[in-house]
This record gives C-alpha cells, sequence and structure tokens, in this order.
C-alpha cells in the first residue's frame, strides 16, 4: 500500500469531541460579528464571485492548464487486485517516438515493494509528448505478474479457509467499546429486534479526477494539483521526494470536487515530478475515470448484527452489536453505533475491520455517519413497529436532551408538519395498484469546528485596493466568497473592492477542507486580518480627522468619527495616506467566532412500484442548522447537494467487484450510478440560522440521514423492512419475496 | 456523423468509411487520404490534416485520426479551448458538451475528423466580451454551480434546449439535462436558471 496515499486523519470528523475546544485564551481583544441589524452582506444570499469565470468556460482547473514544453504522463495500473510484480520491462514503451521518460514503480528486485494489493495500483509510469503516445507507450510496458487469489468480499476474508492476503490477517482484532450492562438490561426489555443490516461501498466520483502537473525549475517544484488540502498536499509530495517543504509549492485555482478522497498528498503528483525530474520538462497526470473508481478513495462497507431491546412505554434499554466492514487494502471501516443522536443507556459494539484486494477507502464525506445513521434509524423504526407505536414519537421519547448543538426535538416536529407526517399509515400502504406511497426520517449530527493553527494576511494597497490571502482552497462551497464578504463586511466595502487570494501555499496557513472546517477555520481568521488591517489603517487616518484611532469606523466606503458620520474620508482618499507602503496585517485565527456542533433531520416521501421493485423519491424535507450562516445562498446549495448525494447513496450508488477476480465490474458513470436531474425530489430545506453561535461548517451534516428517511420510508410504504443499501429494485423485490415466504418483520 | 446525445452509439459503417479498418490502415503514413481495396478512403494512423469550423472561426490542425474533437480543442488549439472538460471520456456525463450543427454532443466520443465541416459551439462563444449569456447569468443568479466543472457542459445543454425550445417545461428541460452529471448536486438550481433565463424567442 502507497503510503502517501493515505489521507491525514479528518479534522474533528465522526462527530465526536473535536480537538478545537480546547484553546489557548486568546491575545488581544476579544473579537465578535458585527450586531445582526448591522450586517451588511453577512447572513445574505451573494453569489459566489467565480460564478461567471465557471459559467463561461475561462476558470482553469488543473485539468486544464498547459505548461510549455509540457509532457503527458500515463501509470499502468495493475489489472490483478491481488498479485507480485515479477519483472517489469520497459525497452518497447521507452521506444514509441514522443517518449521521455519511462520509470518502474513496483521494483521486482525489492519483494517488500513488488507486492500488488488491489486493482489499479500503481506498477510503472511513462511521459510523452502526447497523450496519446503515452498510452501507447504504457500498454507497450512488459509486466510479468504472479497471480494470486483475490479478496473480493468481506465473506470471503473471514472464510478460515481464505489465504492470508495481509501481513496482519485479513482481520483486525476485535475493537470493543461498551456501557453499562447490555445483558441486564435486555432481560427487562418489552420488545427485541434482531437484525443484520449493511451498507455498499460507495465511491467519491469527483468530477475533475486526481492529479496535477509537475514542473521543476532546479531544485523547485511546482505543482498544480486537483486537491482538497494545498499544505497537505505539498508537504506530503516533499517527504515523498525527499526534499524540503519550502522547495515545494501546490497551486489549486480551481478543483472539480474532492468530498474527501482528495484530502492528501496524491501518488499521481509524486510520480509526475519523478517522470518531470527524468524528462527535464513538466509533467501533467490526470487519472481516467476508472483508476479515479479504482483507486481514490471510497466509503467503506458497512455490517452490523444489532440486538436492541426497548420497554413498554418505549424508552430504549440496551443496544448490542457485532458490527465489521472493509475499506479495501490495509484500511479501516470505522463507525459508530448506535448513532449519538439517541439514548440508549445501556450499549456494546464489537468491531473488527475486513481488508479486501480493493481500493483502500479515504475520509468521505461524513465517514461513518451516513451507516451508523442508517443502521440506528432502521432499529429504531423496527422497534416502533413491535411497540405499534409511531417511530417520529418513539424518537422523540428517546433523543439527546435539548443543548445549542442538539435541537433535534425542535426539529423534528418541524420537519412532521413539511412532509405531511400526519398522513403516514402504520406500516404498508394498504391501496390498491402496485405503487405504494410511504413516509421515514432519520436525524444526524456533525462537530465541524475551526484550524487553531489558521493564519490569513490582509494588504490595503494605497490605490485601495484590499486583498486577503490565506491557503485555503474552494472546492466548491464558495470558500472564495466568503472570505471576500467577511473582509468587506469588516472593511465596509462593496464585494467587489475586495479580493480572496486563494489556493496557493505560499499564502497563510489554513487546514484542508475537511470535515465541515473550513469556513470555521477562514472565517475568523480573516475577520481578525480585516480587523487588524483597518485597525492600522485608523490610525493614519486619525490625525487627519483630528480624533483618536478608536473614534473612527469603517462603514460604506468611508472613514468616519462614530456617531458623527460626516466627519471622515472616502476610503480611497484614507488609503491614499498610505503614501507607496501597503498595509499588511497579519490575523491569527481567534475563539469567539465560530462554534462547534450541529443538528438537523431529515424525511422522505416516496413511491416504490412492487411490481418493478423501483423507488422514486418524492420529496426530501430537512431542518438543518449551522450556527451563523455567512452566505445563505451557498449554504443552501450545500444543503441541495448533501441531499442529492445521500439520494444517490440511497438508491443508486454500488461499486460492485467481481467476486471471483475482485475486478471493479463498474469502474465508470453509466453503470456506477450518480443521481441525475429526473432523479431529483422536491427538496424542502429550512436552515436555521444561529446567529449567536459563531460560524459552524455545513458541507457534511446534509449527507447523513437522506439514505435512512429514504429506507425508512420504502419500508413503511411497502410493509417490508429493508436492511440493506442500496435500495435498488432487487433489494426491495427480495424483501418483497422473503416477506412471502415469511415474513421479515 | 458525430455522436449526438439522443442516438448512442454510431454506425460501423460511417466508422469504417471515416477511419479505415485498422488492418487496412496499418502502414499508411500518409498525410493525404488513401484508397483501400474497397476505394474507401483511409486516414491515418499518422497525423492528418483537420479543419474545424469552432466558433465562427476556422481552425487547422495535424493531427492524429483517433483524436477526439474534445481533446483536439482542449490540447491541440492554440490558445487551447478548456471550456468543455473531459469526466468520464465515454459519452455518459455530459461535461464535454457541445453543439453541432444545432444539436447537443458528446465531443469526449466523436472524432475530430467527424466533425469537419460542420458548424461546432462551445461554451466559450456564448459570452460577449465580458458580458455573459443570459443562460449564464442565471446559473450565476440562481447558483445553478459549485464546483464548477460540470457547469459549462450544462450551460451548453441549456442553449441548445433554449434555442430550440425558448419556454420549456420542467419536464422538458429534465430531459434535455438528463444526459449531464453534476457531483455536487446542483440540480434544484440548474433547473431553476433553465426555467427562468431570460431567453425569450419568436
Amino acid at each position: 500500500m502507497a503510503k502517501q496515499q493515505q489521507p491525514p486523519a479528518p479534522p474533528p470528523a465522526g462527530g465526536g469531541q473535536p480537538q478545537q475546544q480546547v484553546q489557548q485564551p486568546p491575545a488581544g481583544p476579544p473579537r465578535s460579528w458585527p450586531p445582526v441589524a448591522d450586517r451588511v452582506l453577512l447572513g445574505k444570499s451573494i453569489k459566489r464571485l467565480d460564478g461567471p469565470d465557471k459559467a463561461a468556460g475561462r476558470a482553469k482547473y488543473s485539468y486544464d492548464i498547459i505548461r510549455p514544453g509540457m509532457l503527458y504522463g500515463e501509470i499502468l495500473g495493475s489489472p490483478h487486485p491481488r498479485a507480485r510484480v515479477k519483472a517489469i520491462d520497459l525497452a518497447a514503451a521507452k521506444a514509441v517516438p514522443g517518449v521521455k521518460a519511462a520509470i518502474v514503480i513496483k521494483d521486482p528486485a525489492d519483494p517488500a515493494k513488488a507486492t500488488i494489493n488491489y486493482q489499479g495500483e500503481e506498477v510503472a509510469a511513462v511521459a510523452a509528448i502526447t497523450e496519446e503516445a503515452a498510452r501507447d507507450a504504457m500498454r507497450l510496458i512488459k509486466v510479468e505478474y504472479e497471480v494470486l487469489q483475490p479478496l473480493a468480499t468481506v465473506e470471503q476474508a473471514m472464510s478460515p479457509n481464505a489465504p492470508q492476503a495481509f501481513s496482519s490477517g485479513n482481520v483486525s482484532k476485535v475493537n470493543t467499546s461498551a456501557e453499562g450492562d447490555v445483558e441486564a438490561a435486555l432481560k427487562t426489555a418489552a420488545h427485541i429486534v434482531e437484525g443484520v443490516y449493511a451498507t455498499q461501498v460507495q465511491t467519491h466520483t469527483s468530477l475533475e479526477t486526481h492529479g496535477g502537473i509537475a514542473e521543476w525549475e532546479g531544485d523547485k517544484l511546482t505543482m498544480y494539483v486537483s486537491t482538497q488540502g494545498v499544505n497537505a498536499s505539498r508537504d506530503g509530495i516533499a517527504d515523498a521526494l525527499g526534499i524540503p517543504k519550502p522547495n515545494a509549492r501546490v497551486i489549486t485555482e480551481y478543483m472539480g470536487g474532492g468530498f474527501g478522497s482528495k484530502l492528501g498528498a496524491d501518488v499521481q503528483l509524486v510520480i509526475a515530478a519523478k517522470l518531470a525530474k527524468a524528462a527535464g520538462a513538466p509533467v501533467k497526470i490526470m487519472l481516467d475515470r476508472k483508476h479515479e473508481h479504482l483507486i481514490t478513495g471510497n466509503r467503506p462497507s458497512a455490517f452490523a448484527k444489532v440486538k436492541a431491546g426497548v420497554d413498554a412505554q418505549g424508552k430504549f434499554l440496551a443496544w448490542d452489536s457485532e458490527t465489521w466492514g472493509t475499506g479495501g487494502a490495509g484500511q479501516g471501516a470505522g463507525f459508530t453505533v448506535p448513532y449519538n443522536v439517541y439514548v440508549f443507556p445501556a450499549r456494546r459494539q464489537s468491531h473488527r475491520d475486513v481488508y479486501t484486494n480493493a481500493g483502500p477507502q479515504r475520509a468521505f464525506r461524513a465517514p461513518g455517519h451516513p451507516q451508523a445513521c442508517f443502521i440506528t434509524e432502521t432499529v429504531i423504526d423496527e422497534l416502533a413497529d413491535r411497540l405499534r407505536m409511531d417511530p417520529l414519537e418513539l424518537r422523540m421519547r428517546n433523543v439527546q436532551p435539548e443543548a445549542p448543538n442538539y435541537q433535534w426535538k425542535k426539529y423534528f416536529p418541524i420537519g412532521a408538519e413539511k412532509i405531511g407526517w400526519n398522513r403516514r399509515h402504520p406500516t404498508g400502504d394498504a391501496t390498491a395498484g402496485p405503487i405504494k406511497r410511504g413516509l421515514g426520517c432519520a436525524a444526524n449530527r456533525w462537530a465541524g469546528g475551526g484550524n487553531r493553527s489558521t493564519r490569513a494576511m490582509c494588504e490595503i494597497q494605497p490605490d485601495g485596493s484590499v486583498t486577503t490571502k490565506i491557503s485555503t482552497q474552494d472546492i466548491g462551497t464558495g470558500t472564495r466568497t466568503v472570505i471576500a464578504m467577511i473582509a468587506a463586511e469588516t472593511m465596509g466595502l462593496p464585494l467587489n473592492a475586495v479580493t480572496a487570494a486563494i489556493g496557493d501555499t505560499n499564502y497563510p496557513f489554513a487546514p484542508g477542507s475537511g470535515g465541515s472546517i473550513t469556513v470555521g477555520s477562514v472565517s475568523p481568521t480573516v475577520r481578525v486580518s480585516a480587523e487588524n488591517a483597518l485597525k492600522e489603517l485608523f490610525t493614519r487616518v486619525a490625525p487627519q480627522l483630528g480624533v483618536t484611532a478608536d473614534a473612527l469606523e469603517a462603514k460604506g466606503g468611508r472613514i468616519q468619527v462614530k456617531g458623527t458620520p460626516a466627519k471622515g474620508m472616502a476610503w480611497k482618499d484614507a488609503c491614499k495616506l498610505l503614501g507607496t507602503t501597503p498595509i499588511q496585517a497579519n490575523g491569527e485565527w481567534t475563539q469567539g467566532l465560530s462554534s462547534v456542533g450541529t443538528s438537523g433531520v431529515q424525511f422522505a416521501d416516496v413511491e416504490v412500484d412492487i411490481e418493478t421493485g423501483v423507488t422514486r423519491v418524492k420529496k426530501i424535507v430537512s431542518v438543518q442548522d449551522c450556527g451563523m450562516i455567512v452566505d445563505k445562498l451557498t449554504a443552501e446549495s450545500q444543503m441541495y447537494g448533501g441531499i442529492i448525494m445521500g439520494l444517490g447513496f440511497a438508491l443508486f450508488e454500488n461499486r460492485i467487484l467481481d467476486r471471483n477476480t475482485a475486478k471493479m465490474v463498474n469502474p465508470n458513470m453509466e453503470w456506477y450510478l450518480v443521481p441525475g436531474i429526473s432523479d431529483i425530489p422536491v427538496i424542502d430545506i429550512t436552515l436555521v440560522d444561529q446567529p449567536d453561535r459563531g460560524v459552524i461548517g455545513l458541507g457534511e451534516p446534509p449527507v447523513i440521514s437522506t439514505a435512512a428517511a429514504i429506507a425508512n420510508a420504502v419500508s413503511n410504504a411497502t410493509g417490508v423492512r429493508i436492511r440493506k443499501l442500496p435500495v435498488t429494485p432487487d433489494t426491495v423485490l427480495a424483501a418483497l419475496q422473503q416477506e412471502r415466504a415469511g415474513g421479515t418483520l | 456523423m458525430p455522436r449526438r446525445k439522443d442516438e448512442p452509439g454510431f454506425s460501423r459503417r460511417s466508422f469504417l468509411k471515416t477511419v479505415g479498418a485498422g488492418g487496412v490502415a496499418a502502414g499508411v503514413l500518409a498525410k493525404a487520404p488513401a484508397v483501400d481495396a474497397q476505394g474507401v478512403n483511409v486516414l491515418g494512423p499518422g497525423p492528418v490534416p483537420v479543419t474545424l469550423n469552432v466558433n465562427g472561426q476556422v481552425h487547422r490542425l495535424e493531427i492524429e485520426p483517433r483524436v477526439t474533437l474534445l481533446d483536439a480543442l482542449r490540447t491541440r488549439f492554440n490558445p487551447p479551448m478548456t471550456g468543455v472538460k473531459r469526466v468520464c471520456d465515454r459519452g455518459a456525463c455530459g461535461a464535454c458538451t457541445m453543439i453541432v450543427d444545432g444539436k447537443t454532443i458528446y465531443a469526449c466520443s466523436t472524432l475530430a475528423i467527424e466533425a469537419q465541416g460542420k458548424k461546432i459551439r462551445t461554451v466559450e462563444s456564448f459570452t460577449q466580451g465580458t458580458v455573459l449569456h443570459p443562460v449564464q447569468q442565471a446559473f450565476c443568479e440562481k447558483d445553478g454551480l459549485m464546483c464548477g466543472f460540470c457547469t459549462p457542459g450544462f450551460v451548453t445543454a441549456t442553449v441548445a434546449l433554449l434555442e430550440k425550445t425558448p419556454n420549456p417545461t420542467a419536464e422538458q428541460a429534465k430531459r434535455a439535462l438528463d444526459g449531464n452529471i453534476c457531483r455536487c448536486g446542483t440540480y434544484v438550481r440548474v433547473l431553476e436558471a433553465a426555467l427562468n433565463s431570460g431567453v425569450k424567442r419568436g
């Protein structure tokens, strides 16, 4: 396994205790956002600043950049999921006209490095003057493999007869966490539900594939990378190449989606840098769609054998579970059940990671949460069926007590009203005909937070222009726009007066865009840097107006005396006082402007055709908070986007491996199905603004509950329990078949 | 025949006619079309002259017949035209959508040599100077774009729809845009943009 492919542990992911909570007391004055009534931009619907460039096709992504003299690199991936490389012959590849470099990655001379653990693992690479020539050469690389029996499924890997494919064993040690006396509590239960629940492997399917350009100038390396974390990318690639980090620079002006798969240092750039060194020219490598599916990460599968008990009044008593899953070759598949939205006084989870010969998992939008949510929310609906109680009522009796980040008790009734929960039939749509209608619901939680190491620099030029420099990246969430909004709001300027310079490791540090921490990291930092810059400008203006600096405010494009707006000067005139020296003010992340912890609920209304098994989602209702909303327009887009990705996880997406060869049978976009425009239901979002809590990220929360709500709605429609994802027609028909054969309840 | 989005696949006959069967074409390096035993013009496999009419301008290239229309624009034009993107590279996602003789096509699954003599339009042609096309404007207003990688394809498909059907119903718009995939999940607002672009004709 290539070490450099591992993403860093997602920052405070997993909804656990975020490290950001533990903070040193901030130096300097306490920071705050302007009062809600005074806000000109914050909390409003602001169009993203890079929209025109994207819509016009002018935005240059790494995939689009062509450097002078640039070569095209191609990586030969192993066709075999488990093998040993015995010999590699590059001679024929090197003889192809236009080929400038060819390198071996899996060195047969070193048995420890010659092992293939998954299909697509990098074996060798070439660079040539055209992509076609590089592909021709790649096909001519002769590789002799010793093909070994692969582990395609968790069942194969867990079988006592399985070959040991991984040095530490095919299955990890059992990791058990428990609280309370589960056995004793289950003995007192009025009702017990037992079942096995499963979720599939989902691939990120970012539209811009992984890769970029590596360009040497002496011992300095500049890279244009499709990444979610310019700094982690730079550091990891520099380490892999054994060069000092300051010698490497990563630039990411635009990037075409990541969803967690682009947080680490990508091996494609390490290989491109090696080829570029060998060829003496810049090299671009962008993966093809097949390898994007195979090797750039996925959401691990999850399996849970659950026994849960409830008392006669509908209070949860105990949850006992054995869980397992596969994150592919050597990677974990962790998730925490019961999902800790609900209180199970006694609970136990014994988990094992199962290793298979498949591409290693990576962080994927809310790692562990959609799986844990689906398993827990399905069990809860089953408990409600046993109790003959409304599943919403059962949830209301067992959710965590209310807190600013635990608002489910408030949100469930709002969502129920919007979906029309009162028309829900107890179970199984009894109306005539094959089309059955049903409702379901589920809750979510996420931490978010901010990275305290985040820094920014705000520049005010003598001509009045303002630039905020920060090495974050806009992965489609609208980060660039948020930065400009905050700087403009702080300086009382129109949005177009401010530039956000991002996506370059030469700018001050910001973390990778993972764990929904970007907005919580950059917003406070940009605010502080802008305030610091403004304060310095005030000291230049104050003597001109015959007041002290603290008597001034920046408002409506002017610097003026508080309470006496007529006494002041235009922003441009104030900046002229700088002469030839711009202001450059640094800012550090500071407490008090952001917070941690979001909560939300989702409801689904579905139609299921019990003759074909096809599910159509009619409507999704979502009630969600994310602290103080910065840009309402792009926050809403996060909601829509998360729900739509959740819909794909619910109904369509499934990485399918051939059970004999462990090769992926759908590494493309016509058989690996992500939702299209005709699959989109009515989506009703209620974004709850919490202006007093400060900024919290929203990237992950909306993806978590959609699949659980949809699956519960399908069960409600059909009257048979759906215990696995995705809810494809065959899953529905098999559940109906099982019901006829003796029941799923 | 360029590959139309509503007619997947090209005919074997037209394919053979245009590029020549592999065995027959082997060894033919002439830049000018050769003639094989069946009297069919054979191009390649080496570079051949290709003339493309893109956004009203004539571009003359020397490229191998196997180069797709998408790759010709993205990597062989000077300066490169990279508005349209390569995503699935097999006609499944629509990120490479262009308008050829008034019809949307998947440029990743169309050879450049097939597109000769046709009027090719790309996302780059919609903007007048710095003024966005009403469709592009609507995508920005409605936030029908996030990472933006699929956006040029969606914009192009929407322009093509509205030129034929100025006031589409939601169902018509969905049908026209069903050949395009977005992973960020912008569909709700793409649909709003398509239905509210302010393009009115006839």
